[in-house]
């Protein structure tokens, strides 16, 4: 069919442009081109559906959307090895992932950040619910399940609770900080308690006094303070201050209220004293790894995660400790998870219990013992905890801080109505003049509310 | 009834095999083969043209008419809404400021030092092989290494830029922040100047020598010549040069190669003089994921440089020397 569409004088009668030996004019060449194209992508778009619906368990493939550092090509073999299944992975993208929805080949496991992309997938009706599949699995067990896995529940409002869409694969409480004590003893400044918190402002003041310049430079950083992504922190910081950033059905954010304005009046204030990065001084590395182990950053916003960098130096570990999450005076002591990255199977996957399968082995089999040994984040089964790093006497000190902080876990819901990245794009449009002291606290909370707030409305609607 | 009026009365479909009808025949057959070979090579840039340029600009007309945002279940169709948007929105008329800005800076300025070093390389100097491969080489760089080696360069804290500076006395720059950064980002165009020197080149070697010699017998200077005959005669090369390096400057996606997060949402933090209108697109599509509202944003940058092409073409229609036969341009 495809190719006698395409012949010259398919069209029939004799005497019509088409006839055979009569030259083609330039119309009729654009229309055949156009239906030879858009036959030849039809049957190409049938072949990937065909390959795909075919998996289903042991001895199929199964199509990850994840980054170069989640699923490496020796796993991708030891899946082979262990349950049977060909992982085919692409590299994630938002706009391929869309792409890939769009046309109704989605990938069959797709990365996502819990904390803010299980509402916002979840409220779209893109993600496939969990629960039946937990209920049944031997490997997954809910009572097995850390309480950072309900970032990856929704409910159809509420984030936190109801059916389960994803899971974590590990997780750090990302409101903590790693501080290095050659630096604080360097310049006379007192540790922070072990198991206590320290109130922001102390934080501030400690950064403030560990900096080092020179020559116009910053030579040492006194902290970093930025969290994983910045709605995300600020919502932190606003439940921390006692409050919460979003209203009761996350339809709008409110920056004016008294304890949201006091977190973003901290954090501007942060910036503008240039302790650390933030978007006006940025980190050519774009994380604080690096400088923190080049003895240029003395404490880091980092939690439990960066230790699986700090375990591998043998002169930092021991001058490295992790404490515990700020709080604000008068405000709540909460260490939330402001990650949670995991994966997710989109409701359209043609593949789900092979997906299924690949999920179980990731989470809760080899892949999730060796990343709960590595020391790169907490296990997200909790039954794994026995087998984070406790050799050293530094690991065992970071462990016990690390054990006493779990207690303050909590959910922070986020809204489903946007994305992060369109609030942190609009907060970053917004926030600098503040930053450099042309603009009042007060006028950016104003600003920041009239922005997203057009943002969430115009996602309300779409969501419906 | 002459022979070819028999033959179109007779012929049913182009194939006629009467005897004393060969020479219209062969005609129709050599034409008919003319008309298959033109196709055939005209076919793979035709495909490709309507598949990778015709339809995704006529998807994105469409998309511009939307709320789509790739996602959510209810978009729907706003007519000319994104269009009115954009006008009203500052960020927008911001962006396509800087970027005009950035372009009327940035195209003389590479043209002029692309062809600087087109006259010195074209002179007969020892090692000429040489400087011409050097000068060229950034431009073989990737823009992606590219822009990291500015960026550490040009880093406030460990940069080696800072460092000269400090060796003068002279205090550390915030050099990819304002008011700054829009100086690294010309560097970065100035840095590839390579490809217009090439061009330039070609363009200098194409002039013939006899003109300049008969100058330089006549008495002219160099500059003379260089100012009445070389820069006539090269003067279809820096049209080309010049409508060429303003549209590529208005879709310049080199600040988010300078920026420090280059993801969508991240480059909304590049300073704001590096914040050019492909920026504010990309953010819009990737980082606000409004579809529409960006498609819009596209179509009128495809608009502004139709219009910007025309009026290059117009204004310099009297000072552009075409080295061509006058009755064969007509």
């Amino acid at each position: 069919m495809h190719s006698q569409a395409g012949a010259p004088g398919a069209s029939g009668a004799p005497g019509a442009p088409g006839h055979p030996g009569a030259p083609l004019s330039r119309r009729r060449f654009l229309a055949l081109s156009a239906a030879g194209a858009t036959a030849g992508a039809a049957s190409l778009s049938g072949c990937a559906l065909q390959v795909s619906s075919a998996a289903s368990g042991a001895g199929e493939t199964v199509t990850v959307m994840a980054k170069s550092g989640d699923i490496s090509t020796d796993l991708i073999k030891q899946a082979q090895n262990d349950i049977g299944v060909k992982i085919e992975t692409v590299l994630y993208s938002i706009s391929k992932l869309i792409a890939m929805m769009t046309n109704g080949n989605p990938p069959d496991l797709v990365r996502g950040v819990g904390a803010v992309d299980a509402p916002y997938f979840a409220a779209r009706g893109v993600m496939e619910n969990l629960d039946p599949y937990f209920a049944k699995s031997t490997v997954l067990k809910s009572d097995d399940l850390d309480p950072v896995n309900d970032l990856w529940r929704y409910d159809g409002r509420t984030q936190g609770k109801g059916p389960r869409y994803g899971m974590a694969k590990d997780f750090s409480q990302d409101s903590m900080f790693w501080y290095n004590t050659a630096l604080f003893d360097r310049a006379g400044v007192e540790y922070p308690p072990e198991l206590e918190p320290v109130t922001y402002e102390e934080w501030l003041d400690k950064a403030k006094r560990l900096t080092r310049r020179k020559n116009g430079a910053t030579t040492v950083f006194g902290g970093s303070y930025n969290g994983v992504l910045t709605p995300n922190m600020l919502a932190s910081l606003t439940v921390a201050a006692g409050g919460n950033l979003f209203t009761d059905d996350y339809s709008r954010v409110d920056f004016t209220s008294p304890e949201a304005r006091k977190a973003l009046g901290w954090y501007i204030d942060y910036c503008r004293t240039r302790v650390g990065p933030s978007i006006i001084q940025p980190d050519p590395n774009t994380w604080d790894g690096p400088t923190f182990q080049a003895n240029r950053l003395a404490m880091s916003n980092s939690g439990y995660w960066l230790g699986g960098l700090i375990n591998t130096d043998k002169k930092l570990a021991p001058l490295s400790r992790l404490a515990p999450a700020p709080v604000f005076e008068g405000g709540r002591r909460v260490s939330p998870c402001q990650a949670g990255t995991g994966f997710w199977i989109p409701s359209k996957s043609h593949n789900k219990d092979a997906a299924w399968r690949v999920f179980e082995w990731f989470f809760g089999e080899a892949p999730a013992k060796a990343r709960a040994s590595g020391g790169w984040g907490i296990p997200t089964l909790k039954s794994l905890r026995s087998l984070m790093p406790s050799q050293a006497p530094y690991q065992k000190e970071v462990l016990k801080v690390q054990k006493a902080e779990l207690n303050h876990f909590s959910v922070i819901a986020f809204t489903p109505y946007a994305t992060a990245d369109s609030l942190y794009a609009l907060f970053n449009q917004i926030a600098p003049a503040a930053m450099n002291g042309r603009m009042s606290v007060d006028r950016l909370a104003g600003q920041l509310n009239s922005a997203m707030n057009e943002q969430l409305k115009r996602g309300k609607e779409q969501v419906g | 009834m002459t022979v070819d009026q028999m033959s179109s009365v007779t012929r049913p479909s182009g194939s006629a095999q009467v005897a004393g009808r060969v020479w219209p025949r062969r005609r129709s057959s050599v034409a008919a083969r003319r008309h298959r070979a033109f196709y055939m090579f005209a076919s793979p840039w035709i495909a490709g043209f309507a598949l990778l340029t015709v339809a995704p600009m006529s998807y994105a007309l469409w998309l511009s008419f939307t709320t789509y945002d790739g996602i959510s279940p209810n978009w729907h169709y706003v007519g000319l809404g994104n269009y009115r948007e954009l006008f009203s929105d500052a960020q927008t008329w911001d962006s396509l400021g800087r970027t005009g800005l950035f372009a009327i800076t940035s195209v003389p300025l590479s043209i002029v030092a692309g062809l600087v070093l087109a006259v010195l390389v074209n002179r007969p100097i020892r090692a000429r092989g040489l400087f011409r491969t050097l000068l060229y080489l950034p431009a073989v760089v990737p823009p992606v290494g590219a822009g990291i080696a500015f960026k550490q360069l040009f880093d406030q804290n460990s940069g080696a830029a800072n460092g000269v500076l400090n060796l003068f006395g002279i205090d550390a720059l915030g050099w990819l922040a304002d008011p700054y950064a829009r100086y690294v980002l010309i560097m970065t165009v100035l840095w590839t100047a390579g490809n217009i020197m090439i061009i330039s080149l070609a363009g200098l070697q194409d002039i013939p020598r006899e003109v300049l010699e008969a100058a330089r017998i006549d008495g002219a200077s160099a500059w003379r010549s260089f100012r009445s005959i070389t820069l006539p005669l090269l003067s279809p090369v820096l049209l080309f040069q010049t409508v060429t390096g303003v549209i590529a400057s208005v879709q310049t996606i080199m600040p988010l190669l300078l920026a420090p997060d280059p993801t969508p949402a991240g480059i909304t933090a590049l300073p704001q003089s590096n914040y050019l209108y492909m920026m504010h697109v990309f953010a819009q599509y990737f980082a606000f994921g409004r579809y529409g509202y960006a498609s819009a944003l596209l179509w009128v940058l495809f608009v502004l440089i139709l219009v910007a092409t025309g009026l290059i073409f117009k204004s310099t229609s009297g000072v552009v020397f075409y080295n061509v036969d006058p009755e064969a341009k007509k």
